[in-house]
């Protein structure tokens, strides 16, 4: 079969066309465009049918796993497909692991070295017991994430632009560093002993709540990350859709129950709010996808 | 109902707009009165009541916006009018050392020149249902933008040893909430925050203009 590309603005993209078996998939046309082209690997290219124009309709993107001729119209052997460059792309992984790496790396140079020397004050003497047990919560959390995104997660297919790296990184480095500056401060006033119990002792339950719902989600997945939208069921997820959103959010409230400062409130409603938008979003698509969720949640 | 509700917003936008550009007007004057009679030592001291009224009359605008009553978004008046805040209470009104300063003069003089021109747009449009020169507008502001803006960004360094010295909005440690404030740094974040800023801004209103230049050769 005969598969025409254009560009969104209508130019042809590939000079004459790709020719393919008419049994090829979508995955062997991304194959066939990336050797044709060298740059756009297959997780750069955006495939859609071509929309008509006026239309405000969202373009249908093509499963990488479904047949070419399942798009065709009728009995035509041919296709048009309008091609989009997504840009350099990076794995989920890589974009999580640096991510992560900052704020494990940076929040504690600012309790074991002499940093606030710098900003004028002279050497640190004392530390409280919860500025340490801060330092071992925090580290533990973000190499917590580090090991999910390597043995637990399930990706899919997806990839993320290589321009949210610089966007992701520049929001947990700086928050962490924003956060462990005033959890470590020369002059930092800690909570009362029960405060800090309280709100570690509850962090941790809700981190290992959070682990709990990261494996419910893993299992719905097979291995190579295939398995698409599914409801999660079980659990917290019977009562929210996104419960390793909600005990993500409460794990930070323990912390800054226990650290008490307004650079980790202002972290827990940036992140909840963040978390609130992925949620929501993902409520809704899943209602889209299963319509019959509404009726038992 | 509807259309009563129409005139009356017309009507209130109409005499906000031509407020405000009367007080502009005034610092324009002022200023260039000053300028001339007394040296740009003494142009702050000749406009600082109606610029402070002028500029701050501007927030209405975040409201309106908010409240429908103009189409503008809030997130494109909302960076503009905290910028101008900023320089005007923050820095001008706030530091009185860097009142004397020559780029006082450039900042008030490319201000008020803009918001004349903007908001006489703005209150003919909505009193007369058309306004005139609209290329006009969008062609001042590339020259008033970056004389505006290296003005603001000039007077923000200018002021920096006064703000270290004086100690003003800090708010510092040891307290319960561990929260501190340096103004002297929050000055610094400022003026990193001009240098993708400004071509951002600059870039957006380059766009703005070849789109209503376009629009007009069509008609």
């Amino acid at each position: 079969m005969k598969v025409t590309l254009v560009s969104r603005s209508g130019r042809e993209f590939i000079k004459g066309g790709l020719e393919l078996n008419d049994s090829a998939t979508v995955a062997d046309l991304q194959e066939a465009i990336h050797k044709r082209t060298k740059k756009f690997y297959p997780s750069r290219q955006r495939l859609t049918l071509p929309v008509p124009s006026g239309s405000r309709e969202r373009p249908v993107i093509l499963n990488y796993k479904k047949s070419l001729k399942d798009y065709c119209d009728g009995n035509e052997n041919t296709l048009t497909i309008v091609f989009k460059d997504l840009g350099p792309q990076v794995s989920y992984r890589t974009l999580f692991f640096f991510e992560y790496l900052g704020p494990l790396i940076l929040y504690p140079v600012f309790y074991y070295f002499p940093v606030y020397k710098y900003f004028g004050y002279e050497e640190k003497r004392v530390i409280h017991p919860v500025q340490t047990y801060a330092l071992y919560y925090w580290c533990f959390h973000y190499f917590k994430r580090i090991m999910e995104t390597f043995f637990i997660h399930r990706f899919s297919h997806a990839t993320s632009p290589l321009s949210n790296v610089f966007r992701n990184c520049a929001y947990y480095w700086t928050f962490g560093s924003y956060i462990a500056y005033y959890v470590n401060h020369p002059l930092y006033t800690p909570v009362s002993d029960l405060q800090m119990k309280i709100g570690f002792g509850f962090g941790i339950v809700c981190q290992l709540a959070n682990f709990y719902c990261h494996i419910i989600l893993k299992n719905l997945r097979s291995p190579d990350g295939s398995g698409g939208y599914q409801i999660p069921r079980g659990f917290l997820f019977n009562i929210v859709t996104c419960a390793n959103y909600t005990t993500e959010i409460y794990q930070w409230l323990g912390f800054n129950i226990a650290t008490q400062t307004v650079a980790g409130y202002v972290f827990l409603v940036v992140a909840t709010s963040i978390m609130t938008n992925w949620a929501l979003a993902k409520h809704r698509r899943l209602k889209k996808v299963f319509f019959f969720y509404l009726s038992n949640y | 109902m509807a259309s009563a509700l129409t005139v009356l917003r017309r009507l209130y936008l109409s005499i906000y707009n031509w407020l405000v550009f009367i007080g502009w007007f005034q610092v324009l004057f002022l200023a260039l009165k000053a300028l001339k009679e007394s040296g740009h030592e003494h142009v702050y001291n000749a406009v600082e009541k109606p610029l402070l009224l002028a500029q701050s009359a501007a927030v209405m605008e975040i409201l309106h916006g908010l409240i429908g009553l103009v189409r503008s978004p809030v997130s494109s008046t909302l960076p503009q009018i905290g910028s101008r805040l900023y320089l005007t209470w923050g820095i001008l009104w706030s530091f009185p050392e860097i009142r004397t300063h020559i780029l006082v003069t450039s900042l008030v003089i490319s201000w008020a020149i803009t918001e004349i021109i903007r908001y006489s747009f703005f209150g003919m449009k909505e009193a007369f249902g058309f306004a005139p020169s609209w290329h006009l507008w969008l062609s001042t502001f590339l020259v008033l933008y970056p004389t505006g803006i290296s003005s603001e960004v000039g007077l923000i360094y200018f002021a920096l040893p006064y703000i270290k010295a004086s100690e003003k909005y800090c708010f510092r440690m040891p307290n319960k909430w561990n929260f501190s404030f340096d103004y002297f740094y929050a000055a610094i974040l400022a003026l990193g925050i001009y240098v993708p800023g400004s071509p951002h801004l600059y870039h957006y209103m380059l766009g703005q203009r070849k789109r209503a230049l376009s629009k007009s050769k069509k008609e």
